[in-house]
């Protein structure tokens, strides 16, 4: 264990841990009192599920939990976690009659059972463990489902045989703590691991809807496993049928509740299934108790484990296309205000020419006061001039701040012809700057697109600023950019948007890297505005592609489809 | 003729507040919305200046200023632009500008520039008047005159004058005297003055 408790203390102390929180000096009590607790109960609910008259306990728990325990403590902290499970070991156990000695026998075995599976999982994984990942999960099932009972079950069963409590032979005793354990480590360990790993916030902050549909799922799960386990068969054959029934509750947890959902959601297929069992209903009544209960444990544990991976896998896709996602709108948003940094010189100007307006409106009403020659119509005009230019200054900071903003995607209806008006609003001062004419060919009417309003002006911006770079080259009063929106006609209210330069165009050899990231003619350009653009248009299901005659210009256009069923 | 200053902006919301700011400020003002506006509408006879934007739609202010470098028509330009690129700062200043105001400038800095620009039109315009004057005068000589009078101005005696021309001193003493008289100048000094103010004006200044 030594190497272990190195590589924990090296796990930084002070780091939060799904609600525990270890520091330095970091008291055992809370915890260990839990285990306390934890055990007392769990053992109450293994004698619980004891099939009479034979007593042998379908699921036995307490070893679940303290391998739950180990497995979310620091190597460090195990010996505690292990002593506080001795008074309620005791305390259980001597209730039911059992001689000291084998009372002890058993809290031996059941801890090893514990510290052979957290041991396995800790040398693979560093804490905490997670069960977020497929490998994850599968290091936990193999050394803390099935290599923890499998081991101490030979102790165990040694130690019983040794002691010389009961009359059951080695290889029973083996075959029965095994099966059991390993349904309790399916059940119990991966509930406690999942339940401890939510995140308090992110719960508070999910809608109504999400608990309505959580209760719901376990609602008609319960009902389910009520109506399968828990009532009296009528006719055997039905049973391999009714075994599938509670299985679309849950492939439900496991795609929209994940790992922690679906363990919840094993946990009550577990309990109703044994409570059904060892009341004699349910389609494993009828043999044996011995047969009963491994036919009813082989059946759960075989139903837990593909499900639980399941939910592991689809977690961790989840979490993948989130980060990529994330990663997406990072990267859009950094090339948004590289962009806005290129054009901070004519946003200087756009914002110049009402200020200069102001002051100098201003300043002129000044002495037309001290003067005395201030005429009330006069000054009522320059009032109107600076508050029209106030606002002006006013609108081209708007603009900035939404495109300079990073945010979520929003789809919205949208005005393509007013997103080119914004578009060329905010390039006006470059445009003019680089002598560039606009040549605006808007239709009249439009069917209004749904998209983001930020990510389509980027792209706009990007078609724009391309062609205003492409043009640099030629005579100035050549310099014309062409704006033309239209509906496409074939696609039922699809609106077509088309910037025209009169730039040296490109070549096709050219047009095949053109929209591959990090490719550019730019002597500054990064290489990404073309191939975050053509992102951004297929996220809105549109598409977006260039057309040159060479030497004579380049045109880019984007489709847009109207929007669906409204 | 009262001078005037030809305001030229593409903003007209720039342009009307420009407009009144140098009216309140006793200066005759006219307005222009483009460069293209100012050329077709301005009277190059009226005497004045130009304040105008560097960076507008069609013509722009550098443009215009050198059209009307190439022009008879040399009225001092003041740039004001939204930007203070020291690129196109430096160009217009090159090209022989009075002052280049980034916005939003300060009236009193406006007001300095204008004034400055209209001294500077004033004089180039009385050097004009004085400098026909002369050229009128000069015209009414001889050749022979002409000849005796760039060696006069040149620093050559008499004696030299005569030889170079293969003529007798005293002959060169009479040439003088008359060309003195047709100039209606009294002194060398304010002949060689003369000369140099006819001296054929610079060429206008190179375009970057």
């Amino acid at each position: 264990m030594d190497s272990h408790s190195a590589s924990s203390a090296g796990a930084s102390p002070g780091l939060t841990h799904a609600g525990w929180q270890f520091s330095p000096r970091a008291t055992w009590a809370a915890p260990a009192l839990l285990v306390a607790v934890g055990y007392y109960l769990a053992a109450r609910i293994g004698f619980a599920f004891t099939l009479q008259p034979y007593p042998i306990s379908t699921l036995w728990p307490p070893n679940a939990l303290l391998l739950a325990a180990l497995l979310l403590a620091p190597t460090r902290a195990w010996w505690w976690l292990l002593a506080a499970a001795l008074p309620a070991h005791l305390l259980v156990e001597l209730q039911s009659g059992v001689p000291v000695v084998m009372v002890l026998g058993w809290y031996i075995s059941n801890c090893s059972e514990a510290l052979i599976g957290a041991g396995l999982v800790r040398a693979f994984v560093p804490w905490p463990l997670r069960l977020d990942s497929l490998r994850n999960a599968g290091i936990f099932l193999f050394g803390g489902a099935l290599a923890g009972p499998l081991v101490s079950s030979f102790l165990d069963a040694a130690l019983v045989s040794l002691i010389g409590w009961g009359e059951r032979g080695y290889w029973d005793l083996v075959g029965t703590r095994i099966f059991s354990n390993t349904l309790a480590a399916l059940t119990v360990a991966p509930l406690i691991l999942t339940l401890a790993s939510i995140e308090i916030p992110r719960l508070r902050a999910a809608r109504t809807v999400r608990f309505a549909e959580a209760a719901a799922l376990f609602a008609g799960l319960a009902a389910t496993c009520l109506v399968v386990f828990d009532l009296p068969q009528f006719s055997n054959h039905t049973a391999p049928a009714l075994f599938y029934a509670p299985l679309p509750f849950l492939v439900w947890a496991a795609l929209r509740f994940g790992p922690a959902g679906t363990a919840s959601a094993i946990a009550v297929m577990v309990v109703a299934t044994i409570f059904g069992t060892v009341n004699g209903l349910g389609p494993f009544a009828g043999s044996t108790p011995q047969e009963t209960a491994r036919e009813m444990q082989l059946f759960l544990s075989a139903v837990a484990v593909p499900m639980l991976l399941l939910a592991v896998v689809l977690h961790d896709r989840a979490r993948v296309e989130l980060d990529a996602r994330e990663q997406r709108l990072q990267l859009t948003h950094l090339s948004r205000v590289a962009m806005l940094g290129e054009l901070s010189g004519g946003i200087a100007h756009e914002l110049n020419q009402p200020l200069t307006a102001i002051l100098s409106n201003a300043q002129a009403a000044q002495h037309l006061i001290a003067n005395k020659s201030a005429d009330p119509e006069i000054l009522v005009e320059i009032l109107r001039d600076i508050i029209a230019a106030d606002q002006r200054a006013g609108e081209v900071i708007r603009r900035l701040r939404t495109l300079f903003k990073r945010g979520e995607t929003q789809f919205q209806p949208l005005d393509v012809n007013e997103l080119v008006h914004e578009v060329l609003g905010i390039v006006h001062g470059d445009l003019v700057t680089r002598s560039v004419e606009i040549v605006p060919e808007l239709a009249a009417t439009l069917t209004r697109i749904h998209g983001d309003r930020v990510e389509l002006e980027q792209v706009m911006l990007n078609l724009v600023i391309n062609a205003c770079d492409a043009m640099a080259g030629i005579a100035p009063e050549q310099r014309r950019l062409t704006v033309r929106t239209r509906k496409v006609d074939v696609e039922d209210g699809a609106v077509q948007i088309s910037f025209s330069d009169c730039g040296p165009g490109f070549t096709p050899d050219q047009y095949a890297k053109l929209f591959e990231p990090f490719y550019t003619t730019k002597p500054r350009g990064l290489g990404l505005g073309l191939s975050i653009s053509r992102a951004i248009i297929r996220a809105h299901h549109g598409r977006l592609w260039g057309s040159s005659t060479p030497g004579k210009g380049a045109s880019f256009h984007i489709v847009l489809p109207a929007p669906r069923g409204r | 003729m009262r001078a005037c200053v030809s305001v030229i902006d593409d903003d007209a919301l720039v342009l009307r507040s420009l407009d009144r700011l140098l009216q309140s400020r006793g200066f005759e003002v006219h307005t222009y919305s483009s460069a293209q506006a100012f050329l077709e509408q301005h009277d190059a006879s009226t005497p004045g200046c130009i304040v105008m934007d560097l960076s507008m739609p069609g013509l722009s202010g550098l443009e215009l200023q050198q059209a009307l470098a190439h022009s008879a028509d040399r009225r001092p330009v003041v740039f004001i632009s939204g930007r203070s690129s020291v690129e196109a700062s430096v160009r217009a200043m090159k090209a022989g500008a009075v002052d280049f105001l980034t916005k939003p400038f300060d009236e009193a800095d406006l007001v300095a520039a204008v004034s400055a620009a209209l001294e500077k039109d004033r004089a180039s315009r009385e050097g004009l008047a004085e400098r026909s004057a002369i050229n009128l005068r000069l015209s009414t000589l001889t050749p022979r005159e002409r000849d005796v009078l760039s060696r006069v101005v040149a620093g050559k005696l008499n004696k030299q004058i005569a030889a170079e021309l293969g003529t007798a001193e005293k002959t060169v003493k009479v040439h003088r005297a008359r060309m003195m008289r047709k100039m209606q100048f009294d002194s060398l000094a304010e002949l060689v003055r003369a000369w140099t103010v006819t001296q054929p004006l610079p060429p206008a200044p190179p375009q970057a």
